[in-house]
């Protein structure tokens, strides 16, 4: 009976319930955009930095991740270690050698980082074979065929074919040198993979610095990438001594806490928008209190109680925020989705960004994420409610004598 | 009294409506003012830091240099140096060469960019140099001090004092290498710029390609960055007489720091449109309420003999009035807030990492806002816009009554 | 010539799909001076013929003409600007503006009419003596007696020196002792002034003190004691 009779008390208005309402599905929807769409920003951030270079949990001897020492090494064989093997969270493993040196063709030389990696694992754990532009990956059989970045290419002006000399410091102290065949070119948009990063068959580089047999870290991928420091934490005790295992948040520690920090930005930016939208309901529901004055005051002689008036009307706002929240969410969703589908390309109008150690690439494109969804949806009822309290209250406290008498 | 005077009174003919509806403007304006305010002072701190370490407010380079940073498209500086600080507002010139080459110490090699610069003139711009002690920082131009980044230094296995050698390539085609001391180390917060620097004298940096006497770069710093555009002209006009040389602003030539304020901008512009537009819906709403209640007065005014118009005209003094009215409170309430926003600021340092990199600076965690007075007042009238194109639809719907129907509401 | 001439007017309401006859085949004339009433129980088309004879209506067929100015012809505005001329209105329940003290609301029509402020004052502070409520100019309606509304709508209707006066059921609000003031007040300013006065009623004393008696019934005119004279 009373939730009947709020909820046709809410029709009482149309044009202003109907007003109200879009303010609050506008609030609602576009913020949900706009929460997809950064973390979409955040999303293509942290898939820059996990997905293109450092995968989501990473194997090596301790402090390796600080220093890239070439004598921090270990057997190729722990990539095949019981306690990775069992962990059901890890889907794929990659062993990688990494060394630093100059890559040159006839008058033109860069300083160059080689990830020595078998073809077939890496692609489960990084996906450049996604944004290959030329050529192919490189393959095992291929001795010395490697893939660098689009941006080194047009720097030394490679293309596919040309042969370059690779000079580094071997672990023997020798200067390890050998010749690489250009085989494919890709393309992240990152320029510090773009401009830097080669990648060659393991046993070609093994070879080049004479560490044969070793690597220097194991580079996983997690069906849940945010997950990362709890397996990493799981794992720790089963692997051997003098190895650690370290989730992304730990390698780029600046990007787990910029993600934390989001969490905090989304909730300011949340309650500063509906503050301006509870002020809205504010406004409405004090003008539908005022105007059935009388109404209340014939209720209340006839024996209703002033909390069920009280409730009465928050079950009004109550179901206007319930109808704003359906609405909202929907046509929120639905805009989500378009982002996430199409989303909107900025490449002619920006670069790439570098953001806490990733890239922010240049393109609008949302992803869905549940607290997206929940956060704006509860504060939206929150918000409702307590704009309903005040006048409520004064509905709730009215002298039914008085009331009956006004006009 | 006329016009004006009614619609004041009308106003405030339902008190606390029009106090909700106003709080709501004025709150959003303050809210737009003042975070506009904090990411003007924000970002014109990271322009600051971003040109003194980069490429200046504006940067002189070979034709092509900035697309390709090809090493080979170096200019002889011969006394660009000397004119170009001879301009009005010029703080600094700093000349630059940038030289990817192959760091290697006795245990590890690492790839590397060797900047070769000025001493004396970089450590009075350079926030990098900041903490680094006259001792510290590179004796001459000449000399074989290098001053490098605090990763690159671990990664190397080095420790100030000790030698290491740089290799490139020299423009007669061999690989050239050159042993150089560390004398300072530089603690930047950002990966790239402490896994990667070497900063030594130009002199020296000039041997190990053969390309003395040449800059890649001349970064210009400015007194006041408002004097870009005037100072880009003059130097622009300077450079005439040197063909194949271009003068560009920092917003080309570091595309990173322009692209990152940029697209946080419009972030943050996406959401003071919603903002705008819940408070324009509010307004409307309170608008037509107060229409809607009147619509008998409306009846009798017209039939006292007002034109429509007239009766328009009134309810959009209303509106403007609000409009003004908030805008008011809303600047006062905004100056408030960004004034306490530029004393205090707002200390971040809870909430993100001590050295966020972002756009290729280090962002500042205590935020502190600038005065942006100009954009204020703009803001403030859009919003008195909003209002009085709120009032149009319930204007025009009370134009339309007839006196009849007016009268016989209620 | 007639200063108000209603020929074979008839005014039809549609509501919904219904039609609702207000006026039938009403043909009337006023002069100049007149202090008439139209008299009929309600609904009988009092009020609807009073909002043709005072512009703010037009008729669903026949000719209203009043001074000159046939009403179908002309535009909305043309009829607003008479209105602001040449008729003054009060109504049942006074409908002052809450927002404006007395003498500003007496001074609404001569705002209308852009009258300088000082003159308007003037006119209007006389007319507050001449009605017996000076010393209210600044209260605000809500603050005024029902009678003394009504005289501030007088004051209003008076102020700009209209030809004809419309008022309707300018009592019926009010206690009997009340009316008889206002009548009276009424009457006097129609001798003193020459202002014509219309208005409507279903009140027995204040038609007794009318000079012409209009009876309108369903609609239709049912007698007219300036006829059967």
């Amino acid at each position: 009976m009373l939730l009947s009779l709020a909820f046709r008390n809410l029709w009482r208005n149309r044009r202003r319930t109907l007003l109200t309402l879009s303010a609050m599905v506008v609030s609602a929807a576009l913020l949900i955009l706009a929460l997809g769409v950064f973390s979409g920003m955040f999303k293509d951030m942290l898939a820059s930095a996990t997905e293109q270079y450092y995968g989501h949990l990473v194997l090596a001897k301790p402090e390796y991740h600080l220093r890239r020492d070439l004598f921090a090494n270990l057997s190729v064989d722990i990539t095949n270690h019981p306690a990775l093997m069992n962990e059901p969270e890890i889907l794929a493993r990659s062993p990688r050698l990494r060394s630093f040196g100059l890559l040159s063709k006839q008058l033109s030389s860069q300083p160059v980082e080689l990830l020595g990696i078998i073809p077939e694992l890496e692609q489960q754990v990084t996906s450049l074979q996604n944004k290959i532009t030329a050529g192919d990956y490189p393959k095992l059989e291929d001795r010395n065929g490697a893939m660098i970045g689009q941006g080194l290419a047009k720097k030394m002006k490679l293309k596919l074919g040309d042969e370059l000399v690779f000079v580094t410091q071997a672990a023997d102290g020798s200067i390890g040198n050998d010749l690489l065949i250009v085989r494919g070119v890709f393309a992240t948009g990152d320029s510090r993979n773009d401009n830097n990063l080669v990648l060659v068959p393991l046993p070609w580089l093994q070879e080049v610095v004479v560490l044969p047999g070793r690597i220097h870290e194991v580079a996983m991928t997690l069906a849940n990438p945010m997950l990362a420091a709890e397996v990493a934490d799981r794992l720790t005790p089963h692997l051997p001594e003098n190895t650690e295992v370290l989730g992304w948040g730990d390698l780029l520690p600046e990007m787990r806490e910029v993600i934390a920090a989001y969490g905090v930005s989304r909730m300011i930016i949340v309650t500063i928008l509906y503050l301006a939208t509870g002020l809205g309901i504010l406004n409405t529901f004090f003008m539908s209190v005022m105007e059935r004055t009388r109404e209340f005051g014939i209720l209340m002689a006839q024996g209703m109680r002033p909390m069920a008036i009280r409730a009465l009307v928050l079950l009004e706002t109550l179901f206007l925020g319930g109808i704003a929240l359906a609405i909202g969410l929907f046509c929120g969703a639905l805009m989500t989705l378009y982002m996430q589908q199409i989303g909107i390309d900025l490449t002619s109008y920006i670069t790439p960004i570098t953001y806490a150690g990733g890239t922010i690439l240049p393109r609008l494109h949302a992803v869905f994420e549940v607290a997206n969804f929940l956060v704006p949806a509860g504060m939206l009822l929150l918000v409702s409610l307590v704009a309903g309290f005040l006048p409520a209250n004064r509905a709730a406290r009215l002298n039914p004598v008085v009331a009956v008498r006004e006009d | 009294m006329d016009h004006l005077f009614l619609a004041w009174k009308n106003l405030w003919r339902n008190r606390r409506r029009t106090i909700i509806t106003l709080a709501a403007i004025a709150f959003s304006i303050m809210l737009v003012q003042a975070a506009h305010n904090l990411s003007y002072g924000v970002y014109a701190g990271m322009v600051d830091s971003g040109v003194r370490a980069g490429s200046g407010h504006i940067a002189v380079y070979r034709q092509n240099y900035l697309e390709s940073r090809d090493e080979t498209l170096h200019f002889p500086d011969r006394n660009l140096i000397t004119e170009i600080t001879a301009i009005a507002g010029v703080e600094e010139v700093l000349p630059r060469l940038y030289i990817p080459a192959l760091a290697q110490s006795s245990r590890e090699s690492r790839g590397v960019m060797v900047i070769g610069v000025d001493p004396q003139r970089e450590r009075r711009i350079n926030p990098f140099l900041k903490e680094l002690n006259k001792n510290s920082m590179v004796r001459a131009t000449d000399s074989r001090d290098a001053v490098i980044g605090v990763r690159l230094l671990d990664e190397l296995q080095i420790k100030p004092g000790q030698k290491f050698v740089v290799t490139a390539q020299h423009q007669d085609g061999k690989l050239h290498s050159e042993l150089l001391r560390v004398r300072g180390v530089i603690k930047s917060g950002m990966k790239d710029i402490d896994g990667s620097l070497i900063m030594i004298g130009r002199e020296r940096a000039g041997l190990l390609t053969g390309s003395s006497g040449s800059v890649h770069e001349l970064a210009i710093i400015l007194t006041n960055s408002d004097d870009k555009e005037t100072v880009l002209g003059q130097v622009s006009t300077l450079i005439e007489a040197h063909p194949g040389i271009e003068a560009v602003n920092w917003e080309r030539a570091m595309p990173n720091l322009a692209n990152a304020i940029k697209l946080d901008y419009a972030s943050q512009k996406f959401i003071f449109l919603i903002i705008l537009l819940i408070v324009t819906i509010g307004v409307i709403n309170t608008l037509l309420m107060s229409v809607m209640e009147r619509m008998r007065e409306f009846g009798v005014i017209l039939a006292l003999g007002s034109k429509p118009m007239t009766l328009r005209i009134m309810i959009m003094t209303e509106a403007l009035m609000l409009g003004l009215l908030a805008a008011a409170i809303g600047t006062l309430l905004g100056s408030l807030a960004t004034w306490y926003l530029v004393s205090t600021g707002i200390d971040l340092a809870a909430f993100v990492p001590e050295t966020l990199e972002f756009g290729g600076v280090v962002f500042d965690p205590i935020m502190r806002a600038s005065w942006d007075p100009a954009w204020m007042v703009k803001i403030a009238g859009y919003v008195t816009g909003l209002t009085l194109l709120a009032s149009l639809y319930p204007a025009i719907k009370a134009g339309r009554i007839t006196p009849v129907e007016g009268m016989r509401h209620h | 010539m007639s200063l108000i001439e209603l020929k074979n007017v008839s005014k039809i309401y549609r509501l919904g799909n219904q039609e609702i006859p207000a006026l039938t085949n009403v043909s009337l004339t006023f002069d100049e001076g007149e202090f008439a009433v139209l008299a009929g129980p309600s609904g009988s088309g009092k009020t609807t013929a009073l909002n043709l004879i005072g512009c703010l209506d037009r008729p669903t067929s026949g000719e209203v003409i009043v001074s000159n100015l046939t009403l179908g012809t002309a535009s909305s505005k043309q009829l607003a600007d008479f209105r602001l001329h040449h008729i003054g209105f009060i109504f049942q329940s006074y409908n002052l503006i809450p927002v404006l003290t007395a003498a500003e609301n007496a001074e609404f029509t001569l705002m209308l009419q852009k009258v300088p402020k000082l003159k308007r004052r003037k006119i209007v502070c006389q007319l507050f003596a001449d009605l017996g409520i000076d010393g209210l100019e600044d209260r605000r309606p809500a603050d005024l007696s029902g009678g003394q509304q009504q005289r501030v709508a007088i004051a209003r209707a008076m102020a700009a020196n209209p030809h004809v006066i419309l008022a309707d059921e300018p009592t019926a609000n009010l206690d009997s002792h009340t009316a008889e003031e206002l009548l009276a007040l009424m009457r006097q300013l129609n001798q003193e002034k020459g202002t014509t006065f219309i208005f409507s009623s279903h009140d027995d004393r204040v038609i007794s003190q009318a000079q012409r008696v209009i009876r309108l019934e369903d609609g239709r005119l049912a007698d007219d004691s300036k006829e059967s004279q």
